[in-house]
């Protein structure tokens, strides 16, 4: 892909005195929804920072849309960020916030105007523009950064744990909202900590621990690649053993452990498109019937899991 | 042979008596007090003027006993205990609390709402009035062994001392000391505790506690010369409370080396001044101390 | 016995009507309460707490009353709040204890229990040292820990899992999981995570503009429909979903090969393997499809649009 629609980090370390925030880290970000995934501590407000030119690197380059950051005209009219804190300026209502910064941008008044409503429309703000941003409530507050964000119509939204303090409804408006913003070729960078949300959003997840990428890709093809981690499949049937002592056939079946409830197996396989072929077989040789058949790990949050939740750093 | 699980129980013991809940709050308070050695420090320091005090009454009776040593102790002659002597080591106690109120009185409410304690202290069965006794009985308590007790204590000793007759004609001293100091340590426990509800930051606050004084003592010097009149008196705290004390010593304070600017008001506009600037107090606690803060 | 009951309970603050007529009896062991922003969710925690007087109504927790009973119901009950909440300057040890020992505890037992909750939550290693010293997720769990020192039969907590990062989220899962396994006690959890609400709860309550929107069991629900099914294939399945059509089922594709069905009674999902055995599909995934959380929420709030 050509890097003018690209994010690009070239070999780039940050450190904080000695604190170390990322080290080394080499990435190329293409258009979609990208999800940063680790513990806190992990450097993924470090990689927002930097990517958003908020930060210089202590080593190494960055080029969003081959726009260096030490270009801030043309640099930060690409980009929308909304922070994970939850700090406004005082005594201002919702409108004005983004009316003034959308003449911070230089647009005209009848211009700034529009995009303001624009904006709020779009996060559903539109009622509550008028009233103080003091008095919103968690999830009115994260809307409206939401919006700051994306008013000036930025072609690369940087967002820090965006769902925060939403209720479902807003969580599913909004993951929607990414899906298009996505689908018109912005690239959307999400951090987060809620694996499933994570699954259902994004094109491409990248995994951070200590400040290193430990993963990158999309989640399947990551998960495919983890050689020492074998594929799990849940099974739910009515005789498990049956299957169980049938599918050993395949040499690529490493394990076959029972559910307690004895309705069920767990099958550990390193290949698993064979698996389901042979799985379709003994079905329908041994008559058994099935309830459901689903990937136990083939999510974020296995994945997690494996890379690291168990060499990462500790959850205290 | 027994392998344990560690899961989560119910409690299902005694619970303690309801009257003295509010007395957990001082425990806790006096073991951080007591561990800092600047605070003791600073108690020990107050207690220095009874120990001067203590001296002069002992060896003001004993100055015969002195000569004996070979001392001449007749200049001593010039200091005679009496209501006087006692009005002076008030006067000294009293500044001396209000310093270490404002040592301790910041900290003592600021800490708890600086980061959102209230909800977990009022979800138990625990109210916002022993909450305020339990944080007032820590300064009370404190300011109570510097001033009054002390106080007592020497009055006293220097009954032993000087017979009943000196007690009996200086009796009025006694309930002037205790209620003086009571109603000097309230007035400022509770400024210094609505402060400690309303600023964040201990020097700001400690500062504000001295400003309150010298700010009131301006507006009611400002007050009188502006509109030429007496009652912005009321206005100085210090003022009222030195009617208040006037009062209780009564003609002891003629004694005093400096007035309060007081003249002939009647004194209890004083007291109605301090009980105002009390309720007050209490108000602005009142308003800061809640489970949760509304915002429009 | 109902855990907690609702009768026309209603709150005015500052001059508007956040909770309007409350009613209802809950009596499941974990309540999840769900609802969008600004339906009187934590108002309602807050006045089942006392925090706020009903201004008309009344509700009784654990069978007191809160107008007149609500000190013996704050000795039963456990509160974490959302925001953070905590003493600076104590160290976890100290401040455990204290509110143990507000709670009625004596000093001796909250000393025993404080050490011991304190290690239940994890935080053993960290707990002499002050509160101000400790991460967001270290916070938390000086919350629950708090919450539960004094062994209430009730423990409300709010957004438990606000913040946490994911090996955090486990844990507190796995916790609020093992409280919920323990005889005797009712939880109540706020959150805006529906997977959060359906790994602890059995019963749900969706508020909506101070009203209760939905009532629901997750019980029942997961047991009914059990026609509905998700599939995941690979290879061409056209074909496969043409005989499966001519069989009766209902299909419909959802973008990357997930497919919904709905199979008439006639059909085994043993003949959907057949059918892709013949046709040279592969069935990867194969679910039954249960009316989520998602769902009965997102019907809940509909119900008031119309």
């Amino acid at each position: 892909m050509q890097s003018d629609r690209l994010i690009v980090f070239d070999n780039v370390s940050k450190f904080y005195g000695e604190v170390l925030g990322i080290n080394r880290i080499t990435l190329s970000i293409a258009p979609g929804v990208t999800s940063l995934v680790g513990p806190n501590g992990a450097g993924k407000t470090t990689l927002m920072n930097l990517m958003t030119g908020l930060l210089r690197p202590t080593k190494g380059a960055i080029r969003v849309l081959d726009i260096p950051p030490s270009d801030p005209e043309r640099f930060y009219r690409n980009i929308g960020y909304c922070s994970q804190f939850d700090a406004f300026p005082k005594g201002l209502s919702g409108y004005h916030m983004i009316h003034s910064m959308m003449s911070l941008h230089g647009f005209s008044g009848s211009e700034a105007e529009s995009r303001t409503w624009n904006a709020l429309e779009r996060v559903g703000m539109t009622d509550a523009a008028h009233r103080r941003v003091a008095g919103y409530s968690k999830g009115m507050r994260q809307r409206i950064r939401l919006a700051l964000a994306l008013a000036h119509d930025p072609k690369v939204l940087v967002l820090d744990e965006p769902l925060n303090g939403l209720d479902p409804m807003a969580r599913a408006e909004v993951i929607d909202l990414f899906r298009k913003f996505a689908d018109s070729g912005m690239h959307v960078i999400i951090s987060s900590h809620i694996m499933h949300e994570v699954d259902i959003v994004s094109d491409s997840v990248i995994m951070l621990s200590g400040g290193y990428v430990v993963a990158e890709g999309n989640i399947q093809g990551v998960r495919h690649e983890m050689e020492d981690h074998p594929i799990q499949i849940l099974v739910r049937c009515d005789r498990p053993a049956v299957v169980a002592s049938n599918v050993f056939q395949q040499d690529s079946v490493v394990e076959v452990k029972i559910h307690t409830d004895g309705r069920g197996l767990l099958v550990s396989t390193r290949n698993p498109d064979q698996f389901y072929d042979l799985l379709n077989r003994i079905v329908l040789e041994n008559r058994i019937a099935v309830e459901g058949v689903s990937p136990a790990d083939e999510n974020v949050h296995a994945v997690y899991q494996y890379l690291v939740g168990s060499n990462g750093a500790g959850p205290l | 042979m027994a392998v344990y699980k560690r899961t989560y129980t119910r409690y299902s013991g005694p619970l303690t008596s309801e009257r003295w809940r509010c007395m957990i709050i001082p425990r806790y308070a006096f073991q951080t007090v007591l561990a800092s050695r600047f605070y003791t420090g600073a108690f020990v320091l107050a207690l220095v003027p009874h120990l001067i005090a203590l001296l002069l009454i002992y060896f003001r009776s004993h100055i015969d006993a002195l000569g004996g040593l070979g001392i001449d102790a007749r200049g001593l002659q010039i200091i005679s205990i009496n209501g006087g002597f006692f009005i002076n080591l008030f006067i000294v106690e009293t500044f001396v609390s209000f310093f270490l109120v404002a040592l301790l009185g910041p900290g003592l409410i600021a800490p708890d709402l600086a980061n959102n304690a209230m909800p977990l202290y009022l979800s138990r069965p625990f109210s916002r009035a022993e909450y305020v006794i339990g944080k007032m009985s820590v300064l009370l308590t404190v300011t109570s062994l510097i001033t009054w007790v002390p106080g007592l204590l020497l009055f006293s000793i220097q009954t032993a001392l000087a017979g009943l007759s000196w007690s009996w004609d200086n009796f009025r001293i006694l309930p002037a000391i205790l209620l003086g100091s009571l109603l000097w340590l309230l007035t400022i426990s509770l400024i210094a505790l609505a402060l400690s509800a309303w600023v964040k930051w201990r020097p700001v606050a400690a500062a504000a506690l001295f400003g309150i004084f010298f700010v009131s003592a301006g507006f009611g010097t400002v007050t009188n010369a502006l509109l030429l009149t007496r009652w912005g008196t009321l206005l100085n705290l210090a003022s009222a409370m030195g009617m208040v004390w006037r009062w209780l010593f009564l003609n002891e304070m003629q004694y005093r080396v400096a007035t309060f600017p007081f003249e002939t008001m009647p004194s209890w506009t004083g007291l109605v001044s301090l009980v105002f600037v009390c309720g007050l107090a209490l108000v602005l606690l009142a308003w800061k101390i809640r489970p949760a803060q509304v915002v429009r | 016995m109902a855990f907690i009951e609702l009768d026309r309970l209603s709150l005015s603050l500052g001059g508007r009507t956040i909770l309007k007529e409350l009613t209802g009896a809950y009596s499941g062991r974990c309540i999840g309460l769900l609802g969008p922003n600004g339906a009187g969710k934590t108002t309602l925690l807050q006045v089942l707490l006392g925090f706020y007087p009903p201004t008309s109504g009344t509700a009784q927790v654990l069978g007191l009353d809160i107008r007149t009973q609500i000190r013996q119901i704050r000795h039963r009950i456990g509160y974490m709040p959302e925001n953070d909440s905590f003493i600076a300057g104590m160290s976890a040890i100290r401040f455990v204890r204290m509110m143990a020992e507000l709670s009625g505890l004596p000093p001796e037992a909250a000393m025993e229990r404080a050490h011991e909750t304190l290690f239940y939550v994890g935080l053993g290693e960290a707990r002499y040292r002050a509160l101000g010293t400790y991460s967001l997720g270290m916070k938390q769990m000086a919350k629950l820990a708090v919450a539960i020192v004094h062994g209430p039969s009730m423990v409300i907590l709010d957004e438990p899992t606000n913040g946490l990062d994911p090996a955090g989220r486990a844990r507190m899962i796995q916790l609020v999981r093992e409280i919920r396994d323990t005889h005797d006690i009712n939880l109540i959890i706020s959150s805006h995570l529906l997977r959060d609400i359906e790994e602890f709860c059995d019963e749900v309550m969706i508020m909506k503009d101070g009203r209760v929107a939905t009532y629901c069991n997750l019980e029942e629900e997961r047991r009914a429909n059990r026609k509905f099914l998700q599939l995941e294939t690979r290879g061409e399945n056209s074909a496969f979903l043409e005989a499966a059509e001519l069989l009766g089922c209902e299909c419909a594709v959802d973008g990357r090969s997930r497919v919904k069905m709905v199979l008439p009674e006639t059909v085994e999902i043993h003949d959907l393997y057949q059918l892709a055995q013949t046709h040279t599909t592969q069935i990867r995934r194969l679910q039954y499809k249960r009316d989520s959380l998602q769902d009965i929420f997102m019907k809940a709030m509909e119900v008031g649009k119309k």
